[in-house]
């Protein structure tokens, strides 16, 4: 954990100290920079009591530049697609050095909950979605309790 | 001998222990692996956006007049001393540390306080409040409308 900055720090004991309901952030052990996250599947939502893992990396530049996160494991869902990449805006243009790690959970989070077809990284996702948005939501419940059950579906 | 090269911490231990191989000990390999060019190291890195880092001899003609309009509306941001007497000030969200009495600090248009070194490092690459999002250009403008 040596020679990393402050902000870091004081982020990662918080995040220990005060976790955030339905998610949890672990520092790797031989990098301070590089979180384990899992994230549960929000109620009322097509991937409820799904795990979801993820991988956060502050880059050299944070906070003046944003954290880079990737899903593990298999989801469907229109913004992020096949890779585990996430279209969410405050990780691109929309980045602030005041949003935290914390920030950012909580919005991919919030992102689970409220999918959003009309902004889509996965395409045919994001078309499928469009057309039958059941459909869809049966699709998501089945890749949840497919691959969000078990660690060993993670993305590579 | 090939410990010299790993760091320059271990040459100074060893030159503090004196040498036992005589006094002129240059290992000639050394000698060859140069540093980089310095004509690298001092071109600055710029980030028109805040993802994007690069050289000030690589910007486009837009990054260029980009950068030079913040730099110029940078300074005429008001600074301070950190002093105490302000309440609702307490903390940079940038670095997450309390204000220090003594600490330099920038005020911006939307009242939002920082560390000057923390919001300038920001500034440079986004002209908008980390808090609150307002365009700093665009308070900056109007102030100068009204006054």
């Amino acid at each position: 954990m040596a020679g990393l900055p402050r902000r870091i720090l004081k982020e990662t004991q918080r995040l220990i100290q005060e976790p955030v309901p339905g998610i949890s952030a672990v520092p790797d052990e031989n990098n301070g920079r590089y979180f384990h996250v899992v994230i549960k599947g929000p109620a009322e939502s097509p991937y409820h009591s799904g795990m979801f893992q993820l991988e956060l990396f502050l880059p050299e530049e944070y906070p003046m530049s944003a954290p880079k996160v990737r899903f593990m494991t298999k989801i469907y869902h229109p913004n992020i697609d096949k890779l585990g990449r996430i279209c969410l805006d405050i990780l691109k243009e929309k980045w602030s050095p005041a949003l935290q790690i914390r920030t950012v959970l909580l919005s991919i989070q919030a992102l689970l909950s409220a999918p959003n077809p009309d902004d889509p990284l996965s395409n045919d996702v994001a078309e499928q979605w469009k057309a039958n948005e059941q459909l869809a939501l049966e699709t998501a419940k089945e890749w949840t309790q497919k691959y969000a059950k078990d660690k060993k579906n993670n993305i590579q | 001998m090939g410990n010299c090269l790993k760091s320059p911490n271990t040459d100074d231990i060893s030159l503090l222990r004196g040498s036992d191989n005589g006094p002129e000990v240059v290992d000639p390999s050394a000698v060859h692996i140069g540093p980089p060019p310095p004509y690298q190291e001092s071109v600055p890195i710029y980030h028109p956006s805040p993802n994007v880092s690069r050289p000030a001899n690589q910007l486009t003609e837009d990054e260029q007049v980009k950068i030079a309009q913040r730099l110029g509306l940078i300074h005429h941001l008001p600074t301070g001393v950190f002093d105490g007497t302000s309440k609702k000030a307490k903390e940079c969200c940038i670095c997450m540390e309390e204000f220090l009495l003594g600490d330099m600090l920038r005020f911006l248009p939307c009242m939002h306080t920082y560390h000057k070194e923390c919001i300038d490092d920001w500034l440079m690459r986004s002209f908008i409040c980390p808090s609150c999002l307002e365009p700093v250009d665009a308070a900056l403008l109007t102030t100068y409308e009204t006054s």
